[in-house]
């Protein structure tokens, strides 16, 4: 159905080729998905199958590409649009009008599908991806996961017998991402729809899927390459996999599980013979909390986010705030950091109240990363951000241009100092975004997603960097639905409810302990307080 | 039932012409309370956009000033600034402020009729009252009016990003941190929406053909059109020149129409045109008319209330005054058809 041969494509002004030689065979109806780091040429790849690669990036391809029985070289990406459905990594991103069904319906009136026929696939799409009772709401209402899934369903309103979505679920939580997963699972099975789908949390998606690709960089050449065949077998060649797959690897698991019901099979026998693990240490800590919420209310308008909320933060530990979209994880960070107004209650920052600093000011002392990084570069240079935001504390000269190189060294973006900023990769930006809020050496860092749209490379360095700052003596909270990342990293849990604080403790309890929060290898060997691949497999080995 | 957007657009029109015939303080009291009632009592299409309360204080208070600053006419001479200062340097007078303060009413009037369509349509529905041929510019018109809420979002959250920074707005130099993210962000997010769109098959059908009929065509309306127009401005010749713009008026319509009809679009909504959007637009057309039309018969001599040189009551003409009701005709029909939609 679709086929790749000798495919080669490099965009404008590169050097290199972006794909080199690709030789790809996606049969009619599967569920495939796409893999590799950031920057490897997973999104480039995607778009070769509706022709946004060469049509509307420009660049140069070679090969046969067959989509469907067409070439979409030839095609261009209009005609191909009746049979490749896309979905970008960003739904608000590709929204033309603001209601649900005139969404859903703008392709179908481009293409004159007349009115009675349009009616018919609307309600279709609506059906299918559960979408009736929002069918009157505007766009801007809706979250995050139902606003991919409208994403989806105009994407579908042609009824293309292929869908490809860019890492569709980057953006949202653990719940609103199986729900958008749930519908892709329906349209493959039910509809025998084929889904090419690419995406960095594969662990979310391994369980529904029938076909792998990688795409593969050298770390030495810089070469690329792209493998594909039958998940186990591929997952066995790839590095850096999902807990669960690491874990069956090293203890030689076979088949491969691919989900958790799967790998409950070959965890059971092992759990039994467990005894329970010694309870968890108790954190030991300074006199004084570096940060410490007192009775805090904030909100919005009429609407209270959060009511007499404490909570305090201690030096050199790791704090993860875990909750469901809407609860107010993003609004409390705000509100420590004076973006959001205190409405009732205190906020004190070593010992001293924050009523009546500015923003700056306490950022001086607590550094705050927002979920858009993007937000925060606008110099020519890697190395102009540091050193502007070096003269918005006031350090300017010799002593500025000697201490934006020192961060720079410290953060690993030495290679990158006269780099233009925005054309850096995911994890690139992110990291230079950490870097000019952590020049004024502030004593908290509080960071909104740091892991969104990272690869797994990428989050291993930010995890690195984490605990540098832990053992320095650094105060961290860390806001993320990113469950396995936050198993790796944390010393301490804090899960949000609407309701205030509903757990607070050692990560091993709390993780260990929480139906939606629980990471793979929690879920693998419940009870034993094992959050990590890596902790796992030192009890276990030890064990044998 | 909901009114057809050109019936609503036919209710703006009058309501903008009955704002700019009169400074009548008592007409313009009229006008000012028929809108906010429509705009209360309108069942709502979306999010109800509100302007803010301190905008049209500012607006009151700039007119007012800026008027009695600057016209220096008017016997209640309120007090007096140095003759040597330029423009607005001498007699302050009530009368000034008066009419000042009556053109900032003028002008909050505009900004709520246009507030009340933003709510009672949707920018698509306006946007669709365009011919076919337009249906490129619709679009686009859509997204430009799409991106503004989203514009200001982002300005927002940059805001905040340099503040956490640690930077301060002061002078004029300090916004480049702010301007620079916002323009590579809104480019960014326009290349993302035009990606998107070529993957939906927007523009397939849309391969430039050059007509060069159509194009002609277009250019000799126009031509028409301010030949016509010229020769009834300089020479007189009314008849010549009505008929020459009328020519021009239906060659370019024509046109219009021939090029709607090669790039074919289908509705996903037509709204069905009802006996309560007749009522509505004809009795918009003839207020309007009746506003406009220079027709000797009637007395219109109140609508042009002037304050100086020294302040008068404003007269009321009560059929004139019943004539401004019309602008009640959305809600009267709506009451009539189905009151419990009133201010759903």
């Amino acid at each position: 159905m679709i086929s790749f041969e000798q495919v080669s494509f490099s965009y404008p002004q590169a050097q290199k080729p972006l794909l080199e030689q690709v030789n790809l065979e996606i049969p009619e109806g599967s569920f495939c998905l796409v893999v590799g780091a950031s920057g490897s040429g997973k999104s480039t790849l995607l778009r070769c199958i509706n022709g946004l690669v060469p049509h509307f990036s420009g660049g140069r391809l070679s090969g046969n590409i067959r989509v469907d029985g067409l070439d979409p070289v030839r095609e261009s990406p209009q005609v191909m649009s009746r049979h490749v459905g896309f979905v970008f990594q960003d739904p608000e991103a590709q929204f033309v009008v603001n209601q649900v069904e005139d969404e859903i319906a703008f392709a179908l009136e481009h293409a004159a599908i007349p009115q009675q026929e349009m009616r018919i696939r609307v309600e279709e799409v609506l059906g299918l991806l559960d979408l009736g009772e929002l069918r009157e709401r505007e766009l801007h209402t809706l979250s995050g996961g139902q606003q991919q899934r409208v994403a989806i369903a105009a994407a579908l309103a042609l009824r293309p017998n292929i869908l490809v979505l860019d890492e569709p679920t980057s953006q949202l939580d653990p719940q609103s991402a199986d729900d958008v997963l749930q519908a892709l699972v329906r349209l493959n099975a039910d509809l025998g729809i084929t889904i090419v789908l690419a995406e960095h949390r594969i662990e979310r998606v391994l369980p529904f899927i029938d076909h792998l690709i990688a795409v593969q960089v050298d770390p030495i050449t810089g070469k690329r390459s792209v493998i594909e065949g039958e998940p186990r077998e591929l997952l066995q060649q790839i590095e850096l996999v999902p807990p669960l797959i690491a874990l069956g690897k090293a203890l030689a698991w076979q088949p491969l599980p691919l989900s958790i019901k799967e790998g409950l099979r070959h965890s059971r026998p092992l759990a039994r013979q467990l005894s329970q693990l010694q309870p968890p240490q108790p954190l030991k800590h300074s006199d004084v909390p570096v940060i410490k919420l007192h009775k805090l209310n904030s909100g919005y308008g009429q609407h209270t986010v959060f009511e007499d909320l404490d909570l305090e933060l201690w030096a050199g530990e790791i704090t993860v705030l875990l909750g469901r979209n809407g609860v107010g994880k993003s609004t409390l960070l705000r509100t420590i950091v004076g973006l959001q107004p205190i409405r009732k209650g205190a906020v004190e920052i070593m010992g001293r109240s924050t009523r009546g600093k500015s923003v700056a000011e306490i950022c001086q002392q607590v550094g705050y990363l927002p979920q858009d990084p993007n937000a925060l570069l606008f110099s020519d240079t890697v190395r102009d951000e540091l050193l502007i935001s070096l003269a918005n504390h006031k350090i300017t000269g010799p002593a500025a241009l000697e201490r934006a190189d020192v961060l720079l060294h410290k953060l690993g973006l030495v290679e990158l100092a006269e780099a233009y900023p925005r054309d850096l990769s995911v994890g690139e930006r992110q990291r230079v975004a950490l870097a000019a809020i952590s020049v004024s050496e502030p004593q908290a860092f509080l960071l909104d997603e740091p892991t969104r749209g990272l690869d797994y490379v990428a989050k291993e360095r930010l995890a690195e960097l984490l605990h540098t700052w832990r053992s320095e003596g650094k105060t961290l909270l860390i806001v993320t639905h990113d469950v396995e990342f936050a198993a790796s990293i944390a010393d301490r849990i804090v899960l949000l409810g609407s309701d205030g604080i509903t757990a607070d403790g050692p990560a091993s309890e709390v993780l260990g302990a929480s139906p939606l929060f629980a990471p793979q290898i929690a879920r693998l060997f419940p009870q034993t307080g094992w959050l990590t691949s890596q902790q796992a497999l030192q009890h276990l080995l030890a064990k044998s | 039932m909901k009114l057809h957007p050109l019936a609503w657009v036919a209710w703006l029109l009058s309501t903008l012409v009955a704002l700019s015939v009169t400074r009548n303080p008592l007409y313009l009291l009229i006008v000012l309370l028929c809108i906010a009632i429509v705009g209360n009592l309108s069942p709502k299409s979306q999010t109800r956009y509100k302007l803010p309360t301190a905008l049209f204080v500012l607006l009151l208070v700039t007119s007012c000033c800026f008027n009695a600053l600057t016209v220096h006419y008017g016997n209640s001479v309120l007090f007096r600034l140095p003759e040597w200062i330029p423009v607005v340097g001498g007699v302050i007078t009530l009368e000034a402020a008066l009419y000042g303060l009556l053109n900032g009413c003028v002008l909050i009037g505009f900004l709520l009729a246009f507030q009340v369509i933003m709510q009672v349509i949707t920018s698509q529905e306006l946007v669709g009252l365009l011919p076919p041929a337009f249906y490129p510019i619709a679009v686009v018109v859509t997204i430009a009016l799409g991106f503004v809420p989203t514009t200001i979002q982002q300005i927002g959250k940059i805001r905040d990003a340099q503040a956490i920074r640690g930077h301060r707005l002061q002078g004029w130099r300090d916004w480049l941190p702010l301007w620079m993210p916002l323009l590579i962000g809104g480019l960014e997010r326009a290349f993302q929406l035009a990606e998107a769109m070529v993957a939906r098959g927007f523009a397939s059908n849309d391969r430039p053909k050059q007509i060069i009929g159509d194009q002609i065509a277009l250019v000799c309306g126009m031509l028409l059109l301010l030949a016509g127009w010229f020769v009834r401005l300089v020479w007189g010749l009314g008849g010549v020149g009505i008929g020459a713009m009328l020519i021009g008026a239906l060659l370019i319509g024509l046109t219009l129409w021939r090029i709607g009809k090669r790039s074919p679009r289908s509705h996903y909504r037509t709204r069905r045109w009802h006996l309560n959007d007749s009522i509505v637009l004809l009795a918009s057309l003839l207020f309007a008319g009746l506003l406009l039309a220079p027709l000797d018969l009637l007395d219109r001599r109140s609508l042009y209330y002037y304050p100086y040189p020294e302040l008068s009551l404003p007269e009321f003409q009560t059929w004139l005054g019943l004539c401004f009701l019309c602008l009640l005709t959305p809600i009267v029909v709506s009451l009539l058809n189905n009151p419990k939609e009133i201010g759903s």
